[in-house]
């Protein structure tokens, strides 16, 4: 029963501490393509507030879909903010739940471990649940996601940030939607809303088939700030050719 | 947390329903049959998709939404709907030129 895949991770979390959203971090699907490799190129960068420069962030990934119901992913992670340097790693496991259809809502686990160059950071793990439902045309995601460092030099707290989506289905090369992050801090004590980061804005999608397994997948979309704890602007792309 | 798991698990089960009616397609020599499946609108149905060749093939719809990797050799279900009637092409995606079907809800 694939459930069961859900409580070692929960388990995990209990006993244990999220950051906030990178401007290249991207909405998780909650789908699995078994057999599917993929090269994936993702950038972002947001405004800078007060005075400070633009962050900028930037990540190369290979991905496979190991089994029908478990696809895993490897990122070199850089970021700008001021100097470019290397980041991190990141290992980004999706598990397929349930059958897309089967249910009112297709749902998804993602487990996420990034191991930071500055080892002061100690290790980042993010969990949660991604949720799927297509009414009509229209493709909605919404994710919720706990965060939390360890063997960091900082206090460890688990914080709580969602990811959300808008999909219109028009052709299968150019569909338009809308897309949305958020943090709102600690998942049981959340921040003053003016601490809170939220961000959405008007998005693209599209696939081109190439033949056979191969195509190209993008999405794009510009955000802008819901909350004053937020970037004024933020760009984010990303690219994957699936082989 | 338990609490997100819990909506979670409700918002997922929600809606489900018992025994979808069941079509099953079959995919030989790179082609599906039936070419065009026709199911009932406004209904969700199982699509149990047989594939009889030794290659894998992906069942992929932009229409319906549905990409699904069927080894060779091997059975796999797709749930389809509810629809409003009309014709909903899908196609094998590593064998596009020969396998083309399509799913009429009427």
């Amino acid at each position: 029963m694939k459930s069961r895949r859900l409580l070692p991770a929960l388990a995990w979390l209990a006993g244990s501490t999220l950051a906030h959203a990178g401007p290249d971090d991207y909405v998780v699907m909650p789908t699995v393509e078994y057999g599917e490799r993929e090269i994936e190129l993702r950038i972002g960068t947001a405004s800078g507030e007060g005075g400070e420069p633009r962050a900028s962030a930037a990540s190369i990934a290979f991905g496979y879909g190991v089994t029908p119901w478990w696809a895993t992913e490897i990122y070199g992670k850089w970021h700008r903010n001021g100097a470019t340097s290397f980041d991190a790693i990141e290992w980004e496991n999706r598990f397929e739940l349930t059958e897309p259809g089967q249910y009112f809502a297709d749902l998804g686990f993602l487990v996420e471990i990034e191991r930071p160059r500055d080892r002061a950071e100690g290790y980042e793990l993010r969990i949660g649940p991604l949720l799927q439902k297509d009414i009509g045309a229209v493709q909605t995601n919404f994710n919720v996601l706990l965060e939390r460092h360890y063997r960091s030099s900082e206090p460890e707290a688990t914080e709580l940030g969602y990811q959300w989506q808008l999909k219109y289905r028009w052709r299968e090369s150019f569909e338009f939607g809308a897309q949305g992050f958020g943090d709102v801090g600690k998942w049981n004590d959340w921040a003053s809303a003016h601490a809170q980061e939220h961000i959405a804005g008007p998005a693209i999608f599209g696939k081109l088939k190439l033949g056979g397994r191969q195509a190209i997948k993008y999405d794009a979309a510009v955000l802008f700030k819901l909350s004053d704890a937020a970037p004024r602007q933020t760009w984010r792309a990303q690219i994957e050719y699936e082989f | 947390m338990l609490r997100i798991a819990s909506l979670c698990l409700l918002a997922v089960a929600g809606g489900a329903v018992a025994a979808e009616p069941e079509f099953a397609l079959t995919i030989r020599d790179h082609r599906f049959t039936p070419a065009e499946i026709r199911i009932p609108a406004n209904q969700k149905v199982r699509l149990v998709v047989d594939n009889q060749d030794a290659t894998p093939e992906e069942f992929d719809s932009h229409a319906l939404n549905r990409e699904k990797v069927i080894p060779g050799g091997s059975k796999a279900v797709i749930f389809v709907g509810p629809l409003a009637p009309g014709r909903y092409p899908f196609m094998g995606e590593f064998n596009a030129a020969t396998a083309q079907g399509a799913v009429i809800a009427q």
